[in-house]
């Protein structure tokens, strides 16, 4: 059987299944579509209806379950979680599989779908080496559109390790750009 | 690292496969998992013979949440895996979240028949299924005796 111990992996290569034989758009469908509103249903129906509370129990619960290394912070008018290492990504490194071009980039997929649909914009960053940070705020609630500052000891950035790899940048819910890691 | 939310995933990665192309795509893509992606376990199987297969699927079910799988060796040449509580289909109908999900797939149980065959296609191996829907006997029955080696 496909269980839920080893799940990572084979997730992995099912991503890299689909692009080599539906091609790339049939893996961020998939993303979109299947994981979002189906695999995902329980964080879209707690989101839809709690919005940032929402996010906070449903990322508290999960990422405990997982057993991952983070950060939660839930603010008046964002939610924030630093990730000093995720459970998925790090499995993969440590068995040294990379059978899709950009796991990392799942996550993205499916939870800015979610986000759209609720009214929420994202501003995230991960470094692909099991690292990131997300920020989860209402659509029209940060002008400009920039990088958000330091939040104090817990920021990801600050941790030994984020300045590594390329970075992928997201503000308001678009990629922005490719790059070294960096402070803001 | 075991979340029993990830049945989920398997689930509307099932769904996903045949809402867009169709049964067969589903099994092509089991398939390919036991053919190309489990290849290595397969190997495994091939070295350690019907012991280690007994020792693998006994590890396996204990890490998944919420099972109870017996696995025994019922005579020298077969593994009888004996699945009286699946943990996937528990999680999938039982689980706090199941009401907010689709159903079990309706061809969910046949990735086990389909996975492990493919997989061992190339092996002295042979793998049953009777039983589905959350209750099974799989048995996988060849020599006794690991591969000799050259």
């Amino acid at each position: 059987m496909i269980g839920v111990n080893d799940f990572i992996p084979a997730y992995d290569w099912t991503f890299e299944y689909l692009r080599r034989n539906r091609g790339e758009a049939a893996v961020e469908a998939f993303w979109a579509e299947s994981i979002a509103f189906d695999s995902q249903q329980h964080a879209n129906v707690l989101i839809q209806a709690k919005g940032l509370q929402g996010m906070a129990e449903y990322w508290g619960h999960t990422l405990d379950s997982e057993a991952a290394d983070y950060c939660t912070q839930l603010a008046p008018d964002y939610f924030r979680i630093d990730m000093y290492a995720c459970p998925s990504k790090g499995a993969l490194i440590r068995i040294g599989q990379q059978e899709y071009h950009d796991y990392c980039q799942h996550c993205m997929g499916w939870i800015r779908p979610i986000m759209d649909r609720a009214g929420f914009l994202i501003d995230h960053e991960h470094n692909h080496a099991s690292q990131c940070w997300w920020e989860m705020y209402r659509h029209g609630g940060r002008h400009p559109v920039v990088v958000p500052p330091l939040r104090m000891d817990r920021d990801v950035r600050l941790r030994p390790g984020w300045r590594q790899a390329v970075h992928h940048l997201w503000l308001a819910s678009a990629l922005i750009e490719s790059m070294p890691g960096h402070l803001p | 690292m075991a979340h029993g939310d990830f049945y989920f995933t398997i689930n509307a990665t099932f769904y996903h496969f045949t809402r867009n192309w169709g049964e067969q795509a589903l099994v092509d893509y089991w398939q390919a998992l036991g053919r190309e992606y489990l290849q290595p376990l397969a190997r495994r199987f091939e070295a350690g013979g019907l012991a280690e297969i007994a020792r693998y699927w006994a590890e396996y079910y204990a890490a998944e949440p919420g099972g109870t799988v017996l696995v025994s060796r019922i005579d020298p040449g077969t593994v009888l895996v004996d699945v009286h509580v699946c943990p996937a289909i528990r999680w999938l109908r039982q689980s706090p979240d199941a009401a907010v999900h689709p159903p079990v797939h309706p061809m969910y149980c046949q990735h086990c028949l389909y996975i492990n065959r493919a997989m061992l296609a190339n092996t002295r191996y042979r793998f049953d299924l009777e039983g589905g829907d959350g209750r099974c006997l799989q048995t996988f029955t060849g020599p006794t005796a690991p591969e000799a080696r050259p």
